[in-house]
């Protein structure tokens, strides 16, 4: 008996330890090699997606494999597992919704693509610069547009002179055109208030609690919310004001360390945003955001020919966009593509836990 | 749709320079305020010419001379163009009225969900498109355009049917403006043109077809009633939507973009509808994953023939690579929606198994359970045809032979020659059974646990025979068992009651050995015939209150015991009564005749009490 208690014990501890591992590695990959992988970047929310997976499978096998399932049904998971699959439906919306949002940061990229080839072109003239401008000018009125319907564009950029030369008109149908995606999610949604209500109600178990199967179920709770909570922060989705930035987690707590030093610091970076009333902490995205606008000024400034150190710095730039746009052209759809196996994951352990449940009736039965 | 012979003769350079720097939006107020494609033709083909020249020229000229002269000609010329696409594009697009875009059809449906069909009156102005794919279309052609012509074409899925979203000179203009901004490089701004305009009338059409955007979390947290009533729209929207609005967009890129540069209309295509499909899918989507429940089996079943009947569709319209996505997510809500209804039906299974109910039906009579599983099954063998193919394997729910008393046993192999969804029903009515038996112990009457399970087994098989698929589902084999069953439990009720009864009106016992005079036992008769009155009259009281709702079965039942009740008693009267009535106060003895018998025997098991008082005494 003692022995099949201390390899139960491991099971959960196992459990513990490898999430904390993983997003220790997390963490450390944006501080050990930047560059490679920075924070919030496609690359790095494809591992932190993968990480996810990883831990959605073992969080199952602790629960459900070699386990009496009529373990599932006695207090307190009678009442954790619910409200653990209550936040998984919430999940699902956010997946669906930072889908649609990747869609947008695709037409983001399509439109650097347009700059990135005019600017390509040597020698550049007028006729370059402007359609360059046109499609710089729609990118950066995209991005500074928070999500909501008639979105108040915050901070000093509203007043931002694109000229009115060229830009205008495209900007304004840009404009609608990024507005409507965020459209498609049901109208009153919110990915702030999901975010929020998720963590509401996600408290540590204490004391004898702390020992049984409640502390995995907390666990993978608490890993849902921080990687939505992040999706959401990246990539923009409707109706993001408000997004809470204060770690819903406990400091004591061994193995949130490493969730809570990443939390900390996308939570600083998305006060910075805030203020500006920029878009998207995506880390390709905030960089399309810099050498656009640097490129516009460029662009504003232009008169053919221009200098040769200009158009150094210039070639430079758009090398750089092209590059950033290469890193959209291969990592958005992947991204999308994990995040429908996310989605697909989430709804098969949904189901698989609504069946013990279910069986060991703990869920009203159904009315006849 | 072929570009024009270009007009000669050649414009100078200079000339075209002019002409597109003339209609430069952010040099002049009036190049703003007018659109080329509105003025006259000769305007129009006049600034086509421009263009033209302009491309010649840049791509003989080398890259060094006067690259600054007319390279931002072409911008211009290509800025305007992308807004002459845009207008062109909004301005003509057709409006399409709400009801022209209701597909009625009238394809076959089980007969529980018949879809409405009805015909829509046809008024004079409209242009109505009856085909012989018994499809039906009203076109309302009061646009803002002229020539509408309703053009339907049929394709290798009779089921598509496109409508013409802009008018075939729009769409000429269009083609002319997209070969040349395609040929200048401009591929991606007409693409990024195109396709939000196209997005915004996809989605005013979808507003226009009622189709709500819901959240997974909305779907799970409403009432499944209200959600039939989406499911039921639902299934007409996306057969409009794939069908005509979906194959309509494809069309229409494929008129303005083939063969002007490659996949470009597809593109185009994915550009316009990627959204709007998946926002279409998702509601499916939720449902599919929603909790089960068995009421929701039917509906989920409708919605599953719908999407399947749709899949070839689908997988025409969104035919390109990219468009992977978007197949791939309707064939997984597909599996989704069968694993659901298996799931659901499994799950019915637990439920009859488990249903709690211990408080007795009133008078022995037909248990709301019975009725619910019956009719559950019905509908089951409405819809054998689809879930003949969904249901593959025997039941899970209990185990053959596990000693596990919860559970019936029952061996599957010993139905031969059965589909696993007959199997399935077989072993819902046997946990029906199971159930029912575990019932009929709250009674405290044994009589009457009998009576309860010989209602129900006999409603069952009634239920079967009434319906030919159930019929021929469950077998005659079965069949057999189950009127035994219920045949079993008659007897077994007459044994409960009338043994006793009938044991008042036995010879032994009465007569007494030895002397002449009397051979019967005067007390002995008294107290026979006074216990036979007590007993009959009980369970008179008692039974008549209990219910046989069917009327042939409670007919024969009361003829069942008057065969044995009446002649018992009649010879009992014939051989005793003399005795009684040569004593004192035979009335206390003698109160019932035969008739009196008979009359009673027919209250039995009305569900009517009866007064003590109103019974008919005759002497």
């Amino acid at each position: 008996m003692s022995m099949d208690h201390d390899s139960e014990l491991d099971d959960l501890e196992f459990f513990q330890k490898h999430v904390s591992d993983r997003f220790s590695d997390l963490l450390s990959s944006t501080i050990e090699d930047p560059s490679s992988e920075p924070l919030l970047s496609i690359a790095w929310l494809r591992k932190l997606l993968d990480d996810f997976l990883c831990c959605e499978a073992e969080f199952k096998a602790v629960l459900l494999m070699g386990r009496d399932p009529s373990q599932i049904s006695k207090p307190p998971l009678d009442k954790l597992i619910p409200e653990f699959l209550e936040r998984t439906i919430k999940a699902l919306d956010l997946c669906n919704a930072v889908t649609l949002g990747i869609d947008a940061v695709k037409n983001l990229q399509r439109l650097a693509e347009i700059a990135v080839s005019s600017l390509e072109q040597a020698p550049i003239g007028d006729g370059q610069v402007r359609r360059a401008k046109k499609a710089l000018s729609s990118l950066v009125t995209a991005m500074l547009h928070e999500d909501k319907d008639g979105g108040i564009v915050k901070g000093t950029e509203r007043n931002r002179s694109f000229g009115r030369r060229g830009g205008n008109n495209a900007a304004a149908n840009n404009k609608g055109n990024f507005r409507s995606l965020s459209w498609n999610m049901a109208r009153n949604w919110s990915a702030a208030k999901q975010i929020h209500a998720m963590s509401s109600n996600l408290y540590t178990p204490r004391g004898g609690e702390s020992t049984g199967l409640a502390m995995p179920v907390y666990i993978m709770s608490s890993v849902l919310v921080f990687v939505m909570w992040t999706l959401v922060a990246a990539i923009p989705c409707q109706e993001r004001n408000g997004l809470g930035t204060h770690s819903p987690f406990p400091r004591q707590l061994a193995w949130a360390q490493p969730m809570i030093g990443l939390q900390e610091k996308i939570a600083e970076e998305w006060k910075k945003k805030e203020k500006k009333g920029s878009v998207g902490l995506l880390e390709e995205m905030q960089k399309m955001d810099k050498v656009g606008q640097s490129l516009i000024d460029f662009a504003e400034s232009f008169q053919f020919p221009a200098e040769a150190e200009k158009l150094e710095e210039v070639k430079g730039q758009v090398e750089e966009l092209a590059e950033i746009c290469t890193k959209m052209e291969e990592g958005l759809e992947p991204l999308q593509q994990q995040i429908r196996e996310v989605f697909h994951r989430v709804v098969r352990s949904r189901a698989e836990f609504l069946l013990v449940l279910e069986q060991a009736g703990k869920l009203s039965a159904p009315p006849m | 749709m072929d570009s024009p012979p270009l007009t000669p003769p050649n414009l100078p350079l200079s000339a075209a320079e002019k002409v597109i720097l003339r209609w430069d939006s952010t040099a002049s107020e009036e190049a703003r305020e007018k659109m080329i494609f509105d003025c006259d033709r000769h305007e129009v083909d006049l600034y086509l010419q421009a263009v033209d020249e302009i491309q010649r020229s840049i791509s003989s000229t080398s890259i060094s001379d006067d690259t600054n002269q007319v390279n931002p000609a072409v911008q211009i010329a290509m800025a305007r163009l992308e807004d002459e696409f845009r207008n062109i594009l909004i301005s003509h697009t057709i409006p399409i009225e709400a009801d022209s875009l209701t597909e009625q059809d009238l394809e076959q449906q089980p007969s529980s969900s018949s879809s409405p069909i009805h015909r829509e009156a046809i008024d004079g102005e409209s242009n109505y498109v009856n085909d012989e794919g018994n499809k039906l279309f009203r076109f309302n052609s009061e646009g803002t355009c002229s020539n509408v012509s309703v053009n339907s074409s049929y394709r290798s899925t009779s089921s598509i049917r496109e409508i013409d979203l802009i008018p075939s000179e729009a769409v000429y203009d269009l083609r002319c403006i997209a070969e040349r901004m395609i040929s200048s490089g401009y591929l991606r701004e007409c693409i990024q043109v195109y396709g939000s305009v196209r997005k915004s009338a996809v989605d005013s059409s979808f507003r226009k077809l009622g189709i709500e955007k819901l959240s997974i979390g909305d779907v799970q947290r409403l009432e499944w009633e209200q959600l039939e009533t989406k499911i039921r729209r639902w299934i007409r929207a996306a057969k409009v939507c794939v069908r005509t609005l979906f194959a309509s967009e494809k069309r229409l890129c494929e008129q303005i973009f083939d063969g002007v540069g490659t996949c470009i209309d597809d593109a185009c295509f994915m550009e316009t509808v990627k959204g709007p499909a998946i926002q279409l899918f998702n509601f499916a989507e939720a449902i599919s994953i929603s909790r089960r429940s068995p009421e929701k089996l039917f509906k989920i079943l409708d919605l599953h023939d719908a999407l399947m009947n749709l899949m070839p569709d689908i997988d025409f319209v969104f035919d390109c690579k990219s468009s992977d996505s978007i197949r791939v997510q309707a064939a997984e809500i597909l599996s989704r929606l069968a694993e659901a209804a298996r799931g659901i039906l499994s799950e019915f299974e637990n439920a009859v198994l488990r249903e709690p109910s211990k408080v007795p039906v009133p008078g022995g009579t037909i248990h709301p359970l019975t009725r619910y599983v019956m009719n559950y099954i019905s509908l089951i063998s409405d819809y054998k045809v689809t879930l003949n193919e969904l249901i593959v394997s025997k039941p899970s729910t209990g185990s053959r032979y596990s000693g596990d008393p919860s559970t019936p046993d029952m061996d599957f192999e010993e139905i031969e020659g059965q589909t696993p969804l007959a199997i399935h029903l077989i072993w819902i009515i046997v946990i029906l059974q199971f159930n029912l038996d575990g019932k009929c112990k709250h009674y405290k009457d044994a009589s009457l646990s009998h009576l309860f399970i010989m209602n129900n087994v006999h409603y069952i098989v009634q239920k079967v025979r009434g319906s030919a698929e159930l019929r021929e589902m469950i077998g005659d084999d079965y069949l057999r068992k189950l009127t035994g069953k219920f045949r079993q439990a008659a007897t077994s009720y007459q044994r409960a009651t009338w043994v006793g009864v009938l044991h008042c009106l036995r010879d032994e016992g009465l007569h007494v050995s030895g002397g002449f005079s009397s051979g019967v036992s005067k007390s002995a008769l008294r107290e026979r015939f006074k216990a036979f009155n007590a007993m009959f009259e009980e369970v008179h009281r008692t039974q008549c209150v209990w219910l046989i709702p069917d009327s042939q079965l409670r007919e024969e039942l009361r003829i069942s015991i008057s065969e044995k009740l009446i002649p018992a008693y009649r010879s009992f009267l014939g051989r005793f009564r003399s005795h009684i009535e040569s004593g004192r106060h035979p009335e206390n003895y003698i109160k019932y005749s035969v008739e009196d018998l008979e009359d009673d025997v027919l209250d039995f098991f009305e569900g009517i009490p009866v007064s003590p008082h109103l019974r008919r005494r005759s002497n």
